[in-house]
């Protein structure tokens, strides 16, 4: 234990990984700043540069951009109403409220202070349960992976702000693209209409890129452009954060807690988490009233939960290969391409390499306090930066990124056609994350329920008979089920108020 | 580009019945039960049924409409689109990386990156002042960055980078 821990200190404290990590807290910074950027963005565009990385200095780069990018769209939100990241969206009326009210500084000192707090919560809770976690994975075979999988991948369509029927979909044409290529149980080609670059199938990577990076361009091209920050003059930013602590101490661990569920939950991110813990926030305040009049109450429980979910969204991925929230699939394709397959082995096998990430997002987190505040004090010049600039060159980090993946100018097609498509999935209410999830996990998917057939002989009873796999199917179907019962249920409910009032 | 539910679930419909098809007839590996061809037969299967369902609008309820963010007073909002062709405005970007596609080999990374740059800027209300030196300065940086430091083959083309 000791020794594994020495070794990861040993693994992160080489110049390449401080020096990334340096790089990558700024830019996650900046990214997560500027309206329109997300966090999930930031990750997509930075992992042509990991290829060139040792396998933890890539990871460093990853942990560091993310959480700093999460924290950063906080700035915007509070000092011009317009979230940077989806993930601050939940609370953005509030700080600006506060703003409004002269109480900048709390708003931010709070946004950086409680996103720290919530980070290490979620290190934390990735430190406690991955291993036991592990130890029961390791017994589980094919028909359990493909019911987790499964499941995973329906936990991203209920949890989604939109119709869970169009989630599904989503869900469905990730997984219809993942069938692209020769890379089935009978190495035929699939759905590739003789063109060559299609073999190999669709990557990942460029296909996020794509759809988070490309299609926020074309969302530009039609939307108006944010007005300027008005400069100002901070007072001190962390004061009074330790007094906010000891008052709102229970709403902190609530944050933290909700936020590190619905991280571990598949598909569920950072938005997700902010959106609960606001909502439960006000629903369990002693002062209702103040909300929406620039309380800082909700600001501490949501900041501290969208953070805390950042890292225990690395517990399915670093087990299972499911990915918690979209950054944690991108963290995935990294994994895989370093040598670091995610598998519950990896606790094993290359021990020091998990204590390296835990140490990684802990020390990115205590980062994130003085390089926040420093980002809040230069915020003002940064969101100088009109969108005619910014975007430019974001085109072309995806042209040259994608390019990069596999040096073949088919990831620049691809960029291009997921761009499209997550435009128009988008304008229609169909949520992209879904339609991700699916293409990262639909090999997976395909090869355990595939492996688990040919072991069955073609019959479905196995899947059901070992205790773990059922439980897990009984969950999986439930989630499958859930919208259609919901919708019968409406649908009788009005017929049942309709008797009542006329008799 | 918001089209009606029964638009894209008639197309989820179509879509998932010639995965199922397209599945369908791939070849079957010798002597096993199940091959390539189950798993997009249950996507297909799965997707034409949630296509179906969407088109009756079941689920729809669930919907919440994008939240605007309603913009203060005295913040004078952007005028709405005019034309029908201003929708068109957002196929830029895809229809640019084309282009770069198309045309990086030829030209070459420098001048097809100043053209891309150029462009994407303009649209989006630059000046060209402003666009200009943008497009002049930008494709030498990201060159730096990835074609200098991490090596990526960017095409040279017509314009050799100094380096």
């Amino acid at each position: 234990m000791l020794k594994t821990l020495l070794d990861a200190f040993a693994l992160i404290s080489t110049w390449e990984v401080i020096i990334a990590m340096f790089a990558a807290s700024v830019y996650g910074l900046v990214i997560g700043s500027l309206p329109g950027l997300s966090a999930t963005m930031a990750t997509a565009l930075l992992v042509p540069v990991t290829f060139y990385l040792s396998p933890i200095a890539a990871i460093a780069t990853i942990v560091a951009a993310s959480s700093m990018a999460i924290f950063s769209g906080d700035i915007p939100g509070a000092l011009l109403r317009i979230p940077g990241t989806p993930a601050s969206a939940a609370y953005a009326d509030e700080a600006y409220a506060m703003t409004r009210k002269g109480q900048a500084e709390l708003a931010l000192g709070a946004g950086v202070w409680f996103s720290a707090v919530g980070g290490i919560a979620g290190v934390l809770s990735l430190m406690i349960l991955a291993p036991p976690l592990a130890e029961i994975a390791l017994s589980f075979s094919t028909f359990e992976y493909f019911w987790l999988a499964l499941l995973g991948l329906m936990c991203a369509t209920l949890v989604a702000r939109s119709s869970p029927v169009k989630a599904i979909a989503g869900m469905f044409l990730g997984l219809l693209v993942s069938c692209i290529g020769i890379e089935n149980p009978g190495g035929v080609p699939r759905f590739t209409f003789g063109i060559t670059d299609l073999f190999g199938g669709i990557e990942p990577i460029p296909a996020l890129v794509g759809v988070f990076a490309v299609a926020q361009v074309m969302r530009a091209m039609l939307t108006p452009e944010p007005p300027p920050l008005p400069r100002r003059k901070f007072g001190s930013i962390m004061a009074g954060q330790w007094k906010l602590t000891k008052l709102y101490h229970w709403q902190m661990t609530r944050g933290n807690i909700v936020g590190i569920i619905i991280g571990v939950l598949p598909g569920a991110g950072a938005d997700m988490a902010a959106w609960v813990s606001y909502a439960m926030s006000k629903r369990f305040s002693k002062e209702k009233e103040k909300f929406g009049t620039g309380h800082v109450e909700g600001l501490v429980e949501a900041g501290a939960s969208n953070n805390a979910s950042i890292a225990s969204g690395w517990v399915p991925s670093l087990l299972f290969g499911i990915p918690g929230d979209t950054i944690a699939a991108i963290a995935i394709g990294v994994l895989y391409m370093k040598g670091l397959n995610p598998g519950p082995t990896l606790f094993t096998e290359k021990a020091s390499s998990m204590y390296a990430i835990y140490l990684m997002f802990i020390i990115a987190n205590i980062l994130m306090i003085p390089l926040g505040i420093a980002m809040i004090r230069v915020a003002a010049y940064i969101l100088l930066a009109p969108r005619s600039t910014v975007m430019p060159i974001i085109m072309l980090c995806c042209a040259v990124g994608s390019f990069a993946i596999g040096n073949n100018m088919f990831g620049v097609v691809t960029v291009a056609a997921f761009g499209v498509i997550g435009y128009v999935m988008e304008a229609n209410g169909y949520p992209v994350a879904a339609m991700v999830l699916g293409i990262v996990m639909g090999t997976m998917v395909e090869q355990a329920f595939v492996t688990s057939l040919i072991k069955s002989d073609g019959s479905i009873l196995p899947f059901f008979e070992r205790p773990v796999a059922a439980i897990l199917a009984a969950m999986a179907i439930g989630a499958l089920l859930w919208p259609v019962m919901v919708w019968v249920w409406r649908k009788v409910k009005p017929a049942q108020t309709v008797a009542a009032t006329t008799r | 580009m918001r089209l009606p539910d029964s638009v894209t679930g008639s197309f989820l419909v179509v879509l998932g019945a010639a995965a199922a098809y397209g599945g369908y007839i791939l070849p079957p590996v010798p002597g096993q039960p199940v091959g390539p061809n189950v798993f997009p037969l249950v996507i297909g299967t799965g997707l034409a049924l949630c296509g179906l369902a969407i088109v009756f609008g079941i689920g729809h309820s669930f919907e919440e409409e994008e939240e605007l963010v309603p913009l203060e007073d005295g913040q004078a909002a952007a005028p709405p689109p005019q034309s029908k062709l201003y929708g068109l405005r957002a196929l830029l970007p895809p229809a640019l990386l084309l282009f770069y596609v198309f045309a990086a080999d030829r030209l070459g990374f420098i001048i097809t990156a100043a053209i891309m740059v150029y462009v994407t800027s303009t649209a989006l209300g630059a000046k060209w002042k402003l666009a200009l030196p943008l497009a002049a300065l930008s494709p030498f940086a990201i060159h730096l960055i990835f074609g200098k430091l991490l090596r990526v083959p960017l095409p040279a083309g017509l314009l050799p980078t100094p380096w």
